[in-house]
Order: C-alpha cells, then sequence, then structure tokens
C-alpha cells in the first residue's frame, strides 16, 4: 500500500512547520513516506501514519540499520530511557557484565514527557522503551533507528508468532516488543462489599450505589486515554480510537460525575496503593497486580485479597516496544540489548523477578505460576492470553486533531 | 579605581543569575505562550514579538472566565488561597505577637522553633501529613478522638470520613500547615521593630490595651503582615503538589494542577504556557499593591526621621 505524494510530503514538512501542513501539500515528491517508496500504510490529514489491527503500516527506512558483521562498541556507557520500575535492576546488571559496558538507566514519567525532551535534543540515548501508538512521532522526528534484525534472532525464536510482524510496525523495521498487559479493574475482595466481576457491566463498578460508601478509596489510571476509555467502555462503546466528540464529551462527563460520588483519584500507583488498601477500587494495568504481589505486598497481607477483572471481548490489550535511538552511539551494543531482553530466561526473570509485566514469550508458561503459587487464582485474569490479545482492542495512534480532542477532554476532567 | 566600581562588580553574579534564570526563562514562556505547534503538537516557541499569536492566550482568558474549562478551577484556587491566608493570619499573629513581645526567656527557643519546620523540605512535611491523615493515622484517630471529624461532617466541612479522599479543607489545612512559617517570620520582625514607647504612649494617652493593640500595633505591623500575606499567597497560587499529595483528586484541582497537567502532557503545552502567563498578570496587580504600600510606608518612616 503505497502513500500518496500528498501525505508524504505532509509528513516530510512535519518538521518545521509550526502550522497544519495538510493545506501545502500540493508539493509532494510522491516518493513514499519521507523518501521511502516502501512505506506506507493509513494517514491522517497531517500526514501521521495512523496503523489498526487491519490497516497494517510500514513505518519509513529513513537510515541504514547496522551492518550484521558490525563489531560491539567496547566500554563507556549504555544509555537507556524507561518508565521508573519498569526493569529488573538485576537483569541490566547481568547485561552490563556479559558486554563489559556499564548500563544506565534514565526514567521518565509520561511518554508525552519522553517525546518532548527527545525532540528538543541533548539527551543522547542508545535503547527507548515506548508504546507501538508512539512510533510513527518517533520516526517522523527521526528519534530511532531501523533495526538490523539478523542481530536479534530471539525475535523469531522466542517470541509469540503473532508479533513477529506487527500491525503497527510491519518488517518489522524498528521495534520489538517488550511487555504485555491488559487494562482492567483491580480491588480488595476483602475490603469491598461487592464484587465488580459479577456485575452485568463490571466498568459500572465505579458509579455503582454501592461504590459511594468507599469515597476516596477509588481510583482511575492517570492517562489520557485509559480513563475516557473506561467511560467509553461503561457506555458500550468498542472503537476505543474514536474521535466523535459527542462520545468523548460524554466520557467527560461521566468521569465528572465520579468526583462527586466517590471523590475518584487519579493515579498510575495502583501496585503499591492496591496491595497497601488505601485504594480497594482501581483501573488498572494487568501487570501493577501481578508486580503488587511480587513487589509491593505489605508484611501480613496474603496476595489473595488482591483480585482482578478484564473484559474479555473487547477490552483494552496490547504490548509496549523497545526501540534503538538514532543518536546511539552504541548501536550495536543497543542491538544485543534488545534480544538480550527476549531471551527466555531474561525475560522470564524480570517479569517474574520484578516487573510483573509479562512478555510474550512462547516458553513462559503463566499457568505455572498459579501452580507454584508465586500469583493467587483471584489474578488469574491478569494473565494475558494469546486468544485475548488476538481478539483485544488497544488504543492506537490517534490522528492530530484526535489527539487534541481526546487531551483537551482528559484536561477539562483533571481540572475538576 | 573608585570603590563604586567594586560594589558594582559585586552585584554581578546576581545579575547573570536573574537574567540566566528568570529572565530567559519567563522569556522563553512568553515565547511559547505566544508560539504556535507543530503538526506533532510540539510547541514552537516564536522568540520575535512581532510573530507572536494570541491564539492560546486567548484561549486561556476564555477558558478562566465563566463557562470555561478552568473557570471552576480558578474560582477555587482563590478560594482556598484566600480561607489560608486567612487562617495562617489567625493562627500566625497571635504567634508572632507572643515571640516578639511576651516569650522572655523563652524567646529563643520560640525562634528556633520557627526556624525548624525550613530544615525539612515542603515536600517531606506533606508526605508526614499522608501517613497521619490516612486512615488509622495519628491525626486521623486524635481528630476522631476529639470528635472533630464528626463535627466537620456535620456542617459540611467533611465529607465522609477520609481525610485524603478528595476533601477541600483537608487541602486548605495542608496549605495552611506547610506555608504559615513563612507568615510568622517577617511578621514576628515587624512587630519586633515596633517601639515599645509607641504602646506606652497610646495608653498613657488613653487606650485600653487592647485599643493600643488594634490603633497602634496592627497598623504598625500592616507592611510585615502585607509581607507575610505575599510571601505565602504566591507560591500558594503556583501550588500543585500539595492537592496531589493531601487529595490526588481532580475535585481539588487548582490552577498549579491544571498547568501541570497541560505542561507534563499531551499537546496542550501552549495553553500550560498562556494560563502560567495569565497567573503571573494576575498575581502582578498584587505585586504591584505591596510594593505601592511598602514604598509609601518607607516614605513615610523617612519623614519622621
Amino acid at each position: 500500500m503505497a502513500l500518496t505524494g500528498s501525505a508524504a510530503a505532509a509528513l516530510a514538512a512535519c518538521e518545521n512547520t509550526t502550522t497544519p501542513v495538510a493545506a501545502d501539500a500540493q508539493s509532494g515528491s510522491g516518493k513514499g513516506i519521507l523518501g521511502d517508496p516502501t512505506a506506507g500504510g493509513p494517514v491522517d490529514s497531517a500526514g501521521i501514519p495512523l496503523a489498526r489491527r487491519d490497516y497494517p503500516v510500514t513505518l519509513p527506512r529513513l537510515q541504514d540499520p547496522v551492518a550484521s558483521s558490525a563489531k560491539p562498541e567496547r566500554g563507556g556507557e549504555l544509555q537507556i530511557y524507561n518508565y521508573a520500575d519498569y526493569i529488573n535492576p538485576e537483569v541490566i546488571k547481568a547485561f552490563g557484565k556479559q558486554e563489559g559496558v556499564s548500563v544506565r538507566v534514565t526514567t521518565f514519567d509520561t511518554l508525552d514527557e519522553a517525546f518532548s525532551k527527545l525532540s528538543t535534543g541533548g539527551l543522547e540515548f542508545d535503547v527507548i522503551f515506548s508504546t507501538p501508538d508512539q512510533l510513527s512521532r518517533l520516526v517522523g522526528r527521526k528519534l530511532i533507528q531501523p533495526l538490523n534484525f539478523e542481530l536479534i534472532p530471539n525475535l523469531q525464536k522466542n517470541v509469540w508468532d503473532e508479533l513477529h510482524n506487527p500491525f503497527y510496525d510491519v518488517g518489522p523495521r524498528y521495534s520489538v516488543p517488550y511487555t504485555t498487559y491488559t487494562t482492567g479493574i483491580s480491588w480488595r475482595n476483602d475490603m469491598l462489599d461487592f464484587d465488580p466481576s459479577k456485575m452485568d457491566q463490571p466498568w459500572d463498578a465505579f458509579w455503582s450505589k454501592q461504590a459511594e460508601k468507599y469515597r476516596g478509596k477509588v481510583a482511575v489510571l492517570d492517562d489520557s486515554r485509559e480513563a475516557p476509555g473506561m467511560a467509553l467502555m461503561r457506555r458500550g462503546v468498542t472503537d476505543l480510537n474514536t474521535e466523535n466528540p459527542e462520545l468523548l464529551h460524554q466520557a467527560v462527563a461521566d468521569l465528572k460525575e465520579l468526583n462527586n460520588k466517590v471523590g475518584v483519584k487519579v493515579s498510575i500507583a495502583d501496585y503499591e496503593t492496591v496491595p497497601a488498601g488505601r485504594i480497594v477500587l482501581h483501573q488498572s494495568w494487568s501487570g501493577d497486580m501481578l508486580g503488587g504481589v511480587i513487589s509491593y505486598m505489605p508484611k501480613g497481607v496474603k496476595p489473595d485479597v488482591l483480585s482482578y477483572w478484564y473484559q474479555k471481548q473487547g477490552g483494552p490489550i496490547f504490548n509496549d516496544v523497545i526501540t534503538v535511538a538514532s543518536s546511539a552511539t552504541k548501536p550495536v551494543i543497543a542491538h544485543r540489548f534488545l534480544n538480550y531482553m527476549l531471551d527466555n530466561k531474561v525475560a522470564y526473570d524480570n517479569f517474574a523477578g520484578y516487573t510483573g509485566y509479562q512478555p510474550p514469550i512462547t516458553a513462559i508458561d503463566t499457568s505455572k505460576l498459579f501452580d507454584d503459587g508465586l500469583i493467587p487464582k483471584t489474578l488469574s485474569e491478569a494473565v494475558v492470553t494469546r486468544e485475548a490479545y488476538a481478539n483485544g482492542n488497544a488504543y492506537l495512534t490517534l490522528s492530530a486533531k484526535g489527539l487534541q480532542l481526546w487531551d483537551s477532554s482528559w484536561a477539562s476532567f483533571r481540572n475538576g | 579605581m573608585s570603590s563604586r566600581w567594586i560594589w558594582r562588580l559585586l552585584a554581578i553574579p546576581g545579575l547573570v543569575w536573574l537574567a540566566v534564570f528568570f529572565v530567559v526563562a519567563f522569556y522563553a514562556i512568553i515565547s511559547v505562550g505566544f508560539g504556535n505547534v507543530t503538526t506533532l503538537y510540539e510547541p514552537v516557541p516564536h522568540w520575535n514579538p512581532l510573530d507572536w499569536n494570541v491564539g492560546y492566550i486567548w484561549q486561556a482568558i476564555t477558558n478562566v472566565l465563566p463557562g470555561g474549562d478552568t473557570w471552576d478551577t480558578f474560582l477555587r484556587t482563590i478560594i482556598y488561597v484566600v480561607v489560608a491566608v486567612i487562617l495562617s493570619l489567625a493562627i500566625g499573629y497571635p504567634v508572632a505577637w507572643y515571640a516578639a513581645r511576651h516569650a522572655g526567656r523563652w524567646r529563643g527557643l520560640i525562634l528556633v522553633l520557627l526556624v525548624l519546620p525550613f530544615w525539612i523540605s515542603y515536600l517531606m512535611r506533606m508526605f508526614a501529613w499522608t501517613n497521619l491523615l490516612a486512615e488509622h493515622g495519628y491525626a486521623t484517630r486524635l481528630l476522631h478522638a476529639l470528635s472533630i471529624d464528626t463535627l466537620f461532617q456535620k456542617i459540611g466541612l467533611l465529607d465522609g470520613t477520609d481525610w485524603l479522599g478528595g476533601q477541600h479543607i483537608a487541602v486548605i489545612m495542608a496549605l495552611v500547615y506547610g506555608y504559615v512559617p513563612y507568615l510568622i517570620l517577617p511578621l514576628f520582625a515587624a512587630l519586633d521593630r515596633i517601639d515599645q514607647r509607641h504602646i506606652e504612649a497610646a495608653r498613657d494617652l488613653g487606650a485600653s490595651p487592647a485599643g493600643a493593640f488594634w490603633r497602634v500595633v496592627v497598623p504598625l505591623s500592616k507592611t510585615g503582615m502585607l509581607a507575610g500575606i505575599v510571601l505565602i499567597a504566591l507560591p500558594m497560587f503556583g501550588d500543585y503538589y500539595t492537592p496531589d499529595l493531601i487529595s490526588g483528586s481532580p475535585k481539588t484541582a487548582i490552577l498549579g494542577n491544571a498547568i501541570n497537567g497541560y505542561v507534563q502532557g499531551g499537546p496542550d503545552k501552549s495553553l500550560g504556557a498562556a494560563l502560567t502567563l495569565l497567573m503571573s498578570a494576575f498575581l502582578l496587580v498584587f505585586m504591584i499593591y505591596y510594593l505601592r504600600v511598602v514604598r509609601a510606608d518607607q516614605r513615610e518612616m523617612a519623614q519622621h526621621a
């Protein structure tokens, strides 16, 4: 699927324009995206590729990847940019030892923050953790480089087949999957006197009469896509990437209702606050509950007080990605790091030994975690299954206008 | 070479510091607020005033007007700050008065105690409250034992039983707690400077102790009071972590939270910058009033001298 010339010119023009550029797109050179004729996929009016499950996107290859014969760089420091508490320090240490480099992890709070810091330049990283919906921005600003997958054999060898050639990065060209997760509801089954999973529409638990007793102990995710998305799903909306203003206005109104009903909190610390019992009903990422069991249970509290529910038909389910920065000073070591993270044992140690976020690794049998008693049965729905992944829904790249709509809706809720 | 040059040279580090960390930084905010965005919603500052785009400023202004997106937030901010300042004065003035006039041999100790909170960062003190006000925290239990929570519930100041569950009153109390030391110190200095003979003269001329206080002490401490109020009101307007920590609910979001939200994520950084400028302009009005009062006061003192 080739990209139209006008859209390509528009994306090319992203770099230094200050106004939406769809209008000046006539001067298109007709050479695919950013001069790469092999790139393509659906784009919005400003030329941003919008990958969907049934409309895959091939991202433009803007530079040559490192050669297969390239020698690993010696010594120095490998710079990693990631969320906080999202990788096992032991795993990092072992990699540094194996490659003879020191490894430094710098953290960000939100992907928006990460993107704006990266795009101002000045920060030099080798490895960047991100999400699929960010890829087109990262490529558009030439912040990440194409990969040589001959240096990352573990992708084909160890990762689920369905992620060998993902729709958001056909090839793949720029990314390997890191971990998978779902978005659902977590609650303290010893503190909440009702069971959200038994309700006709579990998302309604937050708005229910029963929840009003737990004022101040109810929270939604501090995320401009997830929280409005939950309000949409509650109303039965299935398109989590809708750009219909009426639907989003309704979602904001619904979220604002939670302010009065339960004094709703906005947080991404569910892995700590729910095990501690400070929050008893939380919109959650599945990995946060497993991570909570692994790393955050207070003394004397049994992990089976945590419950998790996931909407099996059309609930949000997706994966994060790892990429290599275009300005990497150690691109070969960075490739080796990506390959290392997809090693069966490393991926397992990172998951079960620290983060609780499950890697899409075929050899990892999550049912074993329950049999070994590492994770209680009450959290069985926090496991990401390949069937659910294949049928799931996801928050994907929005058009420029859509992004503005979602973010201003979110701000309107956050401002109270 | 005259010694005047040496004094001027000594001012250079301060001027450079101000230029780099205030003038340039503030001009960057202005340029973003009057700037534009790329198709990827990265802000593009317009450094040249001739290129300024007033779109975001205009949007920020319409947002804080009644019916706008941040109107409620704006009102809430003003109410929080006004109530917190009044409470701080009610608590701080007697303390400052006692320390300056009646502490006797305890004066030194009280001064040390007043400076003590500055040893611990504001953030740490707020974190302490998140534990004290937690469900089984000491403060929660004490407030319950004194039936203060039931009293507050009855008069509608507390909604439910959870102090940290998005309560206006908890955020205001935290603001008072956090900022009251900054009010007491300038107030103490002002009260300490008042000449005892002024009060004696008022008494000799027939004023009651209360009369002397209201007609002599309070007017003479006006500059100190204003300095204290400015000192605490300005950071309160820009505060966002106190509501974040003590409540974490959009119900108690103030303008600082709104700016933080716009700037930290999403495509609205320019709107955040514009809102910052708007708030600065609003606060400038108070600063100008304060500076005029101080200047008038100094002129008066110069005349007396």
